[in-house]
This record gives C-alpha cells, sequence and structure tokens, in this order.
C-alpha cells in the first residue's frame, strides 16, 4: 500500500513538474566540476520534487567546457540559463550573456563579494560560490610508517629527501612516495593547470602582473621541472607510463594506501574519507614546495574559478527560475549540506560548517602569516587549448623528451594562445 | 594442374594464420575484457589466468557504469538505426522513382542537387545542421530519422534512380491502364522489383548509421541521448575515471550485434557493397 | 557511373499517362525527401557557406568579417600542415590499401578451400565503426609500445603509421569485395587461349586480367583518396593529433588530419568558429574537385572502352 502510495505521489509529482514547468521556467545548469556531477544531478531531483521546477543538470567532459559552453550558448531557448563564468578570459567572451546579480534575493544571501567578478560599470556578473585550495596532500599515517612527520617538511629540500627516501624503501615500507601524475584527460589538469600555477603565480608576483599578459618568461620554469621531475621519479608508475594514466588510478593508490603524497585539491576530500575511507586525521594538505626562494613561508594554492552567472539572454521566466533555485541553493538544509559536503566552506549566510580538514590546513597556515598562492593560471588564454599543449609537451617529457619542449609550450604557447584568443 | 593445386594448397596454408592475425585484434580486446583493470594496461597480451580471470565482472561493471547506463545509449543506437533506415529506403526509393518517371524540371534539379550532396563532406554542415536540428527539435533519438534522412539521401536516390531506370515501363504502364493509381503501382508492382537495391541501399544506410560518431554527437542533444559511439568516446577520461576493464567489455558488446548481424546477412552485405561501390 | 540520360525510346504516349497521373501524387512521393533534403543538406550548406564570411558567436550574434575568415585560415600554419599530412596518409594508404587488397583477392580467386571463409573474415573490420576500431588499436598499441618505453601519442612517426595499420586493417577488406567483382569479370577463355599460346601466370596477370579490372581499380583508388581525406574517427582516437610543436605561431598538431583540424578550429573558442567555417568551405571545394576528377577520369575511360 506504501509502496503503492508512493508510486502515486511520483506520479503526480511528475506531472506537475510537466505542467509547471511549462509554465514557470526551467533551470538548465551547465555545470564545470565532473567531480560534483552526481551531488547535483541528486540536488536537482530534490528540488524538482519538492517545487516541480524542471532542473536539468548537464557537466561538460574535463577541459571542455568552454568548448560545450559555446555549443550550448548556441541554442538559443534551450541554452543554459545557469552556467560557468570563472575568469577574465570567460567574462570577456560571455560578459554581455551575464546577468547583472546585485540586489537578487540570492546574491544578498552572500557573505563576501571578494570571489565575484564586476562588469565595467560594477555589476555584479559572477558570483564566486565557493572556494578553493590544492596543494600536496599526505596521508600522515604513512609519513609516520616512515619514521617522518609533516612539520619536518618545510621547503623543497626536505620534501624531497623525504619522498625520495620513501621511494627508495618503497618495497619494505609497502608504499611509495608519491601517486601517479597521469597524463590522461582525467587527470592531466592536476598539471597543466594546478602544478603549473607555482611557475606563473611567482613570475606575476614578481613582475607585478594584475592583468592578462600576453606573454610570460618562464623564469621559474626550473622550479617546475623539480617539482615535476620529484613526482614522476618517485612514485611506482614509470614516467614513461603516464601517457595514459588516469586520475582515478592516482585517487585509488592514495585511498588504498599505496601513496604517501598526492597533489590535489580541497574538493578531493569527501572522496577520500567517503569512498576510500581514510580516517580525517590522517589527512593534512601541504604547500607544493618547489625550490623558491622563500618558500618556507608559502601557504595553500587558494582561489577560484568557480563562479556562477544566469544567462540574461535566457527568458525571463527561466531566469527567475534560475535565481530561484539558486536561493534555494544556498538557504534551504538540501542545498547548503550538499555544498559543504562538496564545496567545503562557501560564501553565503547560511553555510553548513564543513569538516573539510583541508580547508582548516589552508586557514592555520594563513594564520601563520603565510602567503597564499593566489590562482594565478585564471589569467591563462585559451585555456583548454594551452593547457593541451603543456600536456603534450609534459609527457613527451617524461618518456624522456627534451624539457625545452616544456618550456616552449609554456612561453609560446602563451604567445600563441594570447593570439587565438 | 598439379602444380596449381599444390600452390593452392600453399596460399591456403598461408591464409589461415594470416586470417587468425586479422582476427587478433577482437580477440585480444576479448580476452582482455575478462582481466583485471590494472592487468590490461600493464600486460595486455597476457591471456586471462585462474587467478587473474574477473568472470563477467568489466561486462556488469561496463554496463552499470556513469550517469548514462549503456544499455539507453544501445537502445537509441538501434532505434536510429532502425527507424533511419527505414523511412530512408521508403522515402528516397518513392522520391527516385517520381523522380526517374516524371522526370519534369523540378525533379532533375532535385536529382542533380542529390548528386551534388555526395561530394559535400560533412564539415561543410558541421556547425549549422546541429543548430537546424535544434531550432527543429530533430535533436532527439525520435525525430534524428529526419536528418539522416536529409543528409543520406544524396547516395539513395542516386542508387535508387540507377536501378529503377533499369526497369521496363511496360509493367507499370499496364498496371496503370488497369485503373492502379501510383500509390498501389507503386507498392504491388514497383515495391518487390526494388528489393534488391533495397537490400544494397539498407546495407550501406545500416553500416553508417551505426558507426557514425560526428552527426549524432553533434546533432543529438547529449545531456539527454547517446548512441553506442558516443558512450565508449565519452568512457575516456571524461569523468575522472577510466575503467579499461569496462572499456573492453562495453567495446565486445558493441561489436557483438554487428558480428552477428554480419554472419546472418553476410551475402546480402557484400552484395551490396560491390553493388554500392561500383555504382557510387 | 552514371550519366548518358538518354530517355527510353518507348517513353512515347503511355508513359505520359503514368506521368499525369503521377504528378498529382507528388506531396507523397517527392516531397518528404524533398523537405528532409532541405533541412538535413541544402538549408545547412548554404548556411555555412554564408556563414563563413561572418563572426559569430551564436546565429544571433554575429559580425559581417568579409574575407577576414579565408585570410586566417590560409596564415594558419597548422592548417597547412593538416593538408600535407592528409595528403600522406592519403598517398600511403591509396599505394597500400590497394595492393593489399588486390593481392588478397587474386588469391582468393583462384578457387583456394576456403576461401569465402577468408573472405568473411577479411571483410569482417569494415563493419566495425571508427570510433570503436580506434579503440581496439589504441589498446593493441599501447600494449606493444609499452615495451619500447613509448607511445602512439609521443611520436608522429609512430602515430602516422599507427593510423596507416588501422586504414588498411578496415578497408583491405572491403576494397578486396570490389576487387573480387571485378576479378570474376575476367573472362576464363581468353586465359586459356594465352596459356595455349605459352602465356606465363605473370602475363595473363598483366595483360589480361589488370587491363579488365582496370575499372575497379579506378574506384577502389578514388574510394581510398576520399576516405583519407574525410577521415574524422580514427584520427581523433588513435592520436587527436599529438605530438604537439610550435611553428609560425601556432600551435602544430602533427599528426593531424583537416577534417580533424577543422573540428578542432570550430571549438577551439567562439573567434575561430567564422575561420573553422571558411576552411569547411576549402575542404568542400577539395574534396569536391577530387569528385569531378573521378568523375572525369571514369568518364574518358568509358568513352576509350
Amino acid at each position: 500500500m506504501k509502496k503503492l502510495f508512493a508510486l502515486v505521489l511520483v506520479l503526480a509529482l511528475a506531472l506537475m513538474a510537466c505542467v509547471a514547468s511549462a509554465q514557470e521556467g526551467k533551470v538548465y545548469f551547465l555545470n564545470f566540476k565532473p567531480e560534483a556531477d552526481e551531488a547535483w544531478q541528486a540536488l536537482a531531483a530534490t528540488y524538482t520534487a519538492n517545487t516541480g521546477v524542471e532542473v536539468k543538470v548537464v557537466t561538460a567532459a574535463s577541459g571542455t567546457y568552454s568548448e560545450t559552453l559555446t555549443a550550448e550558448m548556441g541554442k538559443g531557448d534551450a541554452a543554459p540559463t545557469l552556467f560557468q563564468c570563472g575568469n577574465k578570459a570567460g567574462l570577456d567572451t560571455w560578459g554581455e550573456y551575464c546577468l547583472d546579480l546585485t540586489g537578487t534575493d540570492f546574491y544578498n544571501e552572500m557573505t563576501t563579494d571578494e570571489f565575484n567578478l564586476f562588469g565595467e560599470n560594477g555589476e555584479a556578473l559572477c558570483a564566486g560560490y565557493c572556494y578553493e585550495a590544492f596543494g600536496i596532500i599526505v596521508n600522515k599515517d604513512l609519513l609516520a610508517q616512515a619514521g617522518y612527520d609533516i612539520s619536518g617538511i618545510t621547503d623543497f629540500a626536505s620534501l624531497k629527501a623525504v619522498a625520495e627516501d620513501i621511494h627508495a624503501r618503497r618495497d619494505e615500507l609497502g608504499f611509495d612516495a608519491f601517486t601517479s601524475s597521469g597524463m590522461d584527460g582525467s587527470s592531466s589538469w592536476r598539471f597543466s593547470g594546478h602544478l603549473a600555477n607555482m611557475p606563473l603565480y611567482y613570475e606575476f608576483r614578481d613582475d607585478g602582473v594584475t592583468e592578462q599578459p600576453a606573454t610570460i618568461t618562464g623564469a621559474y620554469l626550473d622550479a617546475f621541472k623539480n617539482i615535476w621531475d620529484l613526482y614522476i621519479n618517485n612514485a611506482s608508475t614509470e614516467p614513461s607510463q603516464l601517457s595514459t594514466a588516469t586520475g582515478d588510478q592516482a585517487a585509488a593508490e592514495f585511498g588504498e594506501g599505496k601513496a604517501a603524497f598526492y597533489q590535489n585539491g580541497t574538493w578531493e576530500y569527501a572522496n577520500l574519507t567517503g569512498n576510500f575511507g581514510i580516517p580525517a586525521e590522517n589527512l593534512a594538505m601541504i604547500p607544493i614546495y618547489c625550490g623558491v626562494e622563500g618558500e618556507d613561508k608559502a601557504g595553500l594554492c587558494c582561489g577560484t574559478e568557480n563562479c556562477w552567472a544566469v544567462n540574461v539572454k535566457a527568458s525571463e521566466a527561466d531566469q527567475q527560475a534560475t535565481l530561484d533555485f539558486l536561493y534555494w541553493v544556498v538557504t534551504s538544509d538540501e542545498g547548503t549540506t550538499m555544498m559543504a559536503e562538496q564545496f567545503g566552506p562557501i560564501p553565503f549566510k547560511a553555510a553548513k560548517a564543513s569538516d573539510n580538514v583541508f580547508f582548516n590546513d589552508a586557514n592555520a597556515y594563513i594564520a601563520q602569516g603565510n602567503y597564499v598562492v593566489s590562482w594565478a593560471f585564471n589569467y591563462t588564454p585559451n585555456v583548454d587549448a594551452w593547457r593541451a599543449g603543456v600536456v603534450a609537451a609534459m609527457t613527451q617529457y617524461s618518456a624522456g623528451g627534451s624539457w625545452d619542449d616544456v618550456v616552449s609550450a609554456f612561453v609560446d604557447g602563451w604567445a600563441v594562445q594570447y593570439n587565438n584568443q | 594442374m598439379k602444380r596449381e593445386r599444390l600452390a593452392n594448397g600453399i596460399l591456403t596454408a598461408v591464409f589461415i594464420p594470416l586470417c587468425i592475425l586479422y582476427m587478433m585484434p577482437v580477440i585480444i580486446v576479448l580476452y582482455n575484457s575478462f582481466k583485471p583493470n590494472a592487468l590490461i594496461n600493464t600486460d595486455t597480451f597476457a591471456l586471462p589466468t585462474a587467478q587473474t580471470f574477473t568472470g563477467m565482472r568489466n561486462y556488469v561493471e561496463g554496463i552499470t557504469f556513469g550517469n548514462y547506463p549503456f544499455l539507453n545509449s544501445a537502445m537509441n543506437s538501434l532505434q536510429i538505426t532502425v527507424v533511419s533506415t527505414l523511412l530512408l529506403l521508403l522515402c528516397t526509393s518513392m522520391a527516385a522513382w517520381y523522380m526517374s518517371r516524371v522526370n519534369d524540371l523540378f525533379s532533375r534539379i532535385v536529382y542533380y542537387l542529390c548528386i551534388f550532396s555526395m561530394v559535400v563532406p560533412f564539415q561543410m554542415v558541421m556547425y549549422t545542421l546541429p543548430q537546424t536540428a535544434m531550432r527543429l527539435r530533430l535533436n532527439t533519438p525520435h525525430t534524428i530519422p529526419v536528418i539522416y534522412m536529409g543528409f543520406g539521401a544524396g547516395l539513395a536516390v542516386f542508387m535508387f534512380v540507377g536501378f529503377v531506370k533499369g526497369i521496363p515501363l511496360e509493367i507499370e504502364e499496364a498496371a496503370a491502364i488497369d485503373g492502379c493509381n501510383p500509390v498501389r503501382t507503386y507498392f504491388s508492382v514497383v515495391l518487390p522489383m526494388l528489393k534488391p537495391i533495397y537490400i544494397s541501399v539498407g546495407v550501406l544506410e545500416i553500416m553508417w548509421i551505426w558507426n557514425d560518431y560526428l552527426l549524432p554527437y553533434l546533432v543529438l542533444d547529449k545531456t539527454l541521448y547517446r548512441t553506442i559511439p558516443i558512450h565508449i568516446q565519452y568512457l575516456q577520461g571524461s569523468y575522472g575515471h577510466v575503467d579499461l576493464g569496462a572499456v573492453m567489455a562495453l567495446i565486445m558488446l558493441s561489436i557483438t550485434p554487428v558480428i552477428l548481424f554480419y554472419l546472418f546477412c553476410q551475402q546480402y552485405i557484400i552484395s551490396g557493397v560491390a553493388a554500392g561501390a561500383v555504382k557510387g | 557511373m552514371r550519366k548518358k540520360k538518354t530517355r527510353p525510346v518507348h517513353a512515347g504516349l503511355n508513359s505520359q499517362l503514368i506521368r499525369r497521373s503521377m504528378q498529382r501524387w507528388f506531396p507523397l512521393f517527392l516531397l518528404p525527401t524533398f523537405i528532409a533534403f532541405c533541412i538535413g543538406f541544402l538549408w545547412p550548406f548554404l548556411q555555412g557557406i554564408y556563414l563563413s564570411f561572418f563572426q559569430f558567436k551564436t546565429l544571433d550574434n554575429m559580425n559581417f568579417a568579409g574575407l577576414q575568415n579565408y585570410l586566417k585560415a590560409f596564415g594558419d600554419a597548422s592548417f597547412v600542415s593538416a593538408f600535407w599530412q592528409t595528403a600522406k596518409v592519403a598517398v600511403v594508404s591509396i599505394i597500400l590499401i590497394n595492393l593489399f587488397a588486390f593481392a588478397v583477392a587474386y588469391a582468393l580467386t583462384r578457387g583456394i578451400r576456403g576461401a569465402n571463409l577468408f573472405r568473411s573474415v577479411f571483410f569482417m573490420p569494415n563493419l566495425i565503426g571508427g570510433i570503436v576500431l580506434g579503440y581496439i588499436w589504441n589498446t593493441i598499441f599501447a600494449g606493444v609500445l609499452r615495451g619500447y618505453n613509448t607511445a602512439l601519442a609521443l611520436n608522429s612517426t609512430l602515430g602516422f603509421w599507427g593510423l596507416i595499420i588501422v586504414l588498411c586493417w578496415q578497408q583491405v577488406g572491403y576494397m578486396m569485395i570490389i576487387y573480387i567483382a571485378g576479378l570474376q569479370s575476367v573472362s576464363e577463355d581468353m586465359i586459356e587461349a594465352a596459356r595455349i599460346d605459352g602465356a606465363n601466370s605473370w602475363h595473363v596477370l598483366r595483360h589480361i586480367t589488370l587491363p579488365t579490372v582496370m575499372p575497379s581499380i579506378t574506384i577502389c583508388t578514388f574510394l581510398t583518396l576520399t576516405n583519407s581525406f574525410k577521415l574524422f574517427d580514427q584520427n581523433l582516437v588513435l592520436t587527436n593529433g599529438a605530438p604537439m610543436v610550435f611553428d609560425a605561431g601556432q600551435q602544430i598538431y602533427t599528426t593531424e588530419m583537416l577534417a580533424l583540424n577543422i573540428y578542432r578550429t570550430f571549438t577551439m573558442n567562439w573567434k575561430w568558429q567564422g575561420v573553422g567555417q571558411a576552411k569547411a568551405v576549402m575542404f568542400f571545394i577539395l574534396v569536391a574537385g577530387i569528385s569531378l576528377f573521378q568523375l572525369s577520369a571514369t568518364r574518358s575511360r568509358e568513352v576509350q572502352q
């Protein structure tokens, strides 16, 4: 009887959804983060069940967001109503499609505008809905087994000493230093995007860069080589085999306790503690040290490229439906719970506390007076194409090619893509 | 003669290993689909052993993996291929018959446009076709047959016209004198005679549509619908996850129907290909 | 080939009768195909030519650009490189595929045992689509090359030959079928007569078999040519253009062919969509040119016969 009742209820809701969506506008969210896809789908279904408003969530494959967005935006009234516009380059392209969020209920829920992007006249075009940090995730338990502690790792030299020692004793210890640095599309963004942030950040810091430069010098690429060599030479996967190694492979190596270090970000927390069941107290995130002067005062890489924009060219009803949905996401119990689980602390009044230890680490570094390594890669021109070039060169280098190709992919690639964009 | 028989014997002996070699890629994928994920990447050519044999695990994994079930993709592929082919065969054969019998200015223009469309590569309409399809809501598996019919009409019309020209008029004339209207004439007189060319065109269209990747990838609302080639392509790293075992299993699942189809309809397929190629 | 559109001699009064009554049924017979043809081909094609003169973000958001897109396409080193890569693949695959296909067809038409089975095996890869085929071979290549510490995407020579192997595997069977059909029309009597005159196998092949299968050779040559020019799926799956170099101010994917280059241009960013469309128009002219050349080649040969 219960089942029958549930069935009838579901049918009624579905019917309502059909009727409602015809009049009340609908939401189409083109999501940027594959790892949050499931959570978004579930949340959208909940919202639809509660309100009858149709919410479609679509996730672009890694490294294809701008391509997918361009294609989907061409679809007239079937275009996304909610999309990601996370950096200046995105704003240049899609700014005219962004609704000014100022004064909307959703926008009024925000606690800071630090992560938002503004138009020329101060319109709030993109709302940064979370911030993230990345670095080297450490399994403290494994590190202790090897006789070390994270307090002893304060710069590149100490990181290198620990990693090389663990790698040398891998058979005895039963685990290796680093997870595989896969160059498959599911993993390569960790390096072409996030690791590449290190040389970019230091170069831009020295040169006082505040807007997208037409060229870069690659002054810190030696540091980049240091850390990359350390990653690939102190892992169980042969460097030449990286071209097909996947993100899953690395996550599994770390999750199953086969490696002590794993470069990734705060977003990986749910996966590591949930799917792999690593106790939170065993996890820590340390800065990426790569042999730059004064980096013992470095903190984690904090920033965001996760900004929501509402499509101003969508119908009024759809825009309103989208704003209502956003408001619900950042105020309702279901929404804030999901956001806290997936994105950690979010800059909204009703945000739930997050138990994500990586954010605590990020804040601890700041509290100690360390400098934040900001997300310099948000300046990357034609980002997917530039990263593809860097990935290709790094793959080649790892398989025995020349480092010059990597330098060229960085420096020449930047100039080429600056002209292409 | 004796020498010839010997030579032929040697040829047969050469061809047996050659054929096995030719089948090797499929065989390797087949036995890899029973191996654990990790071993496929590290030890591709080793046969599964008693320890490493995973049974149907990869198949279960492959079918259930991701947020888009493989069976949906397979059903979409089947539906699109069957409906598009049937629609295309019926409509273009009728059009071809009309064109060659009526042969007025309009028919001739359409005919030459069809011929022309055969030399236009898909890239030419890569951007505009999906836009048109989307605006006309032809971006679902139920409506995409219209697109296939339009884009595939060229070759089909060409082959049908070539065949219809060889059919003697007398039979149709007799039917007309007996009072058959053109519709009845078509279905009771012309259609049965078109059987061989129906098979040739059908085979070519099925092979094209079933295996087509870029057109459905761009035209279909791929957030809601996938076909088998799109599904397989999506497995590559798109969700931070590549389970090679599952990929092998899905490859086997997607080529098995093709091979079965081939085994049952081999003679039609081969004669269809020969006819189509010589004409095209 | 078609053409020679002489009307049947008996297309006289009676067929006029058929014609009249048929014309009334125009909406049923011709209209559906015509409408679908307009939607699926004609309109997108014309719109494509039109768009190649615009810079556009979406179809509702475009600016006239004159010949800008064409100039940009010509100035794009990656487009030029893709053209030469395509030409290289075309030449090598034409030679290898036709050689293998002819050899197999020749052997299989000598009445050897198991010929039907062999034929089936060789044709089988044809039914597998480019994407799936690419993944099958990716697995094999990765497995082999791992032993040499390299991969298909790391070396443009390997990438090139990898693609050629896949193309041969896929197309030899198809061309073989056409050659078999051609070889079966070689007259037994003529061979018999030549044998009696003392001709050896080579002479028979050279002077009787080859001239008779000449039409098949032409067809297969052009089929492999157009197949190579339109190639996309296998190129995408096998190397996706990698490895990449920087040259002439552009990022060049060394194993990228024309169709993939156009695709990549379309998806690079919105400013390049117009350039992609301009490249597509040039690509179309190229492919159409090849087809016209094919038509005139087959025609002149028909005249000779």
